[in-house]
């Protein structure tokens, strides 16, 4: 019975991609070609990915919580912490959009680029699903334990942000220009 | 994982003559297959999808020679089925080539690089198939017929996953006849995979139930490949030559501002 289990998966798989192929068809009319505006759009989205990077880092600065901690004003201490957990969710919810953002153009301009590497797209894909559940722990850690606690995965978060902009990047470089779509066509992002 | 001949056989004449319900489905089925053949003919969509066509009249010939091997020699019927079963598998290779050649012709990297998978998996698939194959034995020409069939029904649904997960990741569009092609052809593959999976459990509920199931399934895919593929529709075009052009030069003034912005910040940052 057991030796049955991948043969009804992989049935099952295909009629699921089948039927994501659908939905991909029905809404073709909403996601046009990528434009030469998309391709500035996208290396804009990266420089930004790599800025906050680095100025997003003193959120979870433990030099801060320290400063405050001496002070002994409780009001003010829970004032900052409060403050703290609420830009810390705001940024790591834009991180993950942003990187979502990314994959998607990627995965877009995969097709334009002269020679995809199979085992980028790969470790692309290992590492993308690996970035979703690392940040969503992330992000559950924040709301229960605050920003200081979760400095680890804070850390993974941002490396893995990183790794996202340089394979963008490397990405960009590849592109075929003379595939893209048109400037005056509807964006697809 | 090895079916029992009689399972198999029994499959054979459950899914083509049980009952007068069955009956009329394989008599509409070969009607919808003389009808997608005829339209492809006439409308030239033949010569666009010739793998797929080839592939319906191979159909239709096994179904019109199983029918006279049942009438005219019954106890040949479960030998011939298995026999026929092997070549309609291996001309249904073919429609997987024609889905593979018409949705990648306009992204040459994503082809390369799904060829190499494709053959990866076609290759892994079917050595362990082959070595499935090998180590349960050859009681007899029918059982090794039926056993070769299925193995190379589950190499094809592997193949066929590996395609339909790379056109949904890089977004290869599809125009409507290719995407009817496709959908009936992954509705069919994966409910056969299915139910002869399921034929190794003999007695199990949900394997009765399939294999009743089967030839509306049939039915349903015919249905689907002759609304998509009863009249040519035009397919996803490449972004027009003028347009390109003007993009090219665009691009190729704003890398090289790009450039030399970059240069002027690097400077900055080296200098003392």
């Amino acid at each position: 019975m057991s030796g049955l289990i991948p043969i009804v998966l992989l049935g099952a798989l295909i009629l699921i991609f089948g039927g994501r192929l659908l939905v991909q068809w029905s809404r073709r009319s909403r996601t046009q070609v990528v434009t030469i505006e998309d391709y500035y759009q996208a290396r804009a989205a990266l420089d930004s990915v790599f800025v906050e990077t680095a100025a997003i880092k003193r959120i979870f600065a433990n030099e801060d919580m320290e400063f405050i901690s001496q002070g002994r004003i409780g009001d003010v201490r829970r004032f900052f912490l409060k403050e703290r957990k609420r830009l810390a969710i705001q940024w790591l919810r834009m991180t993950q959009r942003q990187v979502a953002r990314l994959i998607d153009l990627h995965l877009k301009m995969a097709s334009y680029t002269y020679e995809p590497s199979p085992s980028l797209e790969f470790q692309l894909t290992v590492k993308y699903l690996c970035f979703v559940l690392i940040s969503n722990v992330l992000l559950a850690f924040l709301w229960l334990r605050g920003p200081f606690e979760a400095v680890k995965l804070v850390t993974y978060t941002l490396r893995s942000a990183e790794y996202f902009g340089s394979v963008f990047s490397l990405r960009l470089e590849k592109i075929d220009p003379v595939k893209l779509g048109p400037a005056s066509s509807p964006r697809m992002v | 994982m090895h079916l029992p001949l009689v399972s198999m056989l029994r499959f054979a004449i459950v899914r083509d003559l049980p009952s007068m319900n069955t009956n009329l489905i394989w008599l509409i089925a070969v009607a919808l297959e003389a009808a997608i053949l005829f339209r492809g003919l006439r409308t030239g969509l033949q010569k666009r999808y010739l793998f797929f066509y080839c592939y319906i009249g191979s159909l239709l010939l096994i179904e019109v020679l199983r029918i006279l091997c049942y009438r005219q020699t019954p106890n040949l019927y479960g030998a011939f089925y298995w026999e026929t079963e092997v070549v309609r598998i291996v001309a249904s290779y073919g429609v997987i080539f024609e889905i593979f050649k018409r949705a990648l012709r306009h992204n040459p990297g994503v082809a390369r690089t799904a060829e190499r998978l494709l053959l990866v998996v076609f290759v892994v698939a079917l050595t362990y198939a082959a070595s499935d194959l090998l180590h349960g034995g050859f009681g007899s020409v029918p059982r090794a017929t039926a056993d070769l069939g299925r193995y190379l029904l589950y190499v094809e649904g592997a193949l066929l996953f590996i395609m339909l997960w790379l056109f949904g990741r890089y977004r290869i569009s599809f125009g409507r006849n290719l995407l009817g092609l496709t959908l009936g052809y992954s509705f069919l593959v994966a409910l056969d995979v299915v139910n002869l999976a399921f034929l190794s459990t003999p007695g199990n509920g949900s394997s009765i139930a399939l294999r009743k199931l089967i030839p509306i399934t049939h039915l349903i895919t015919f249905i689907i490949w002759c609304a998509s593929l009863w009249s040519p529709q035009p397919d996803p075009l490449p972004p027009a030559e003028s347009a390109i052009d003007r993009d090219y030069g665009l691009l190729a003034a704003k890398t090289r501002a790009t450039f030399a912005h970059l240069s002027t910040r690097v400077g900055r940052t080296l200098r003392p």
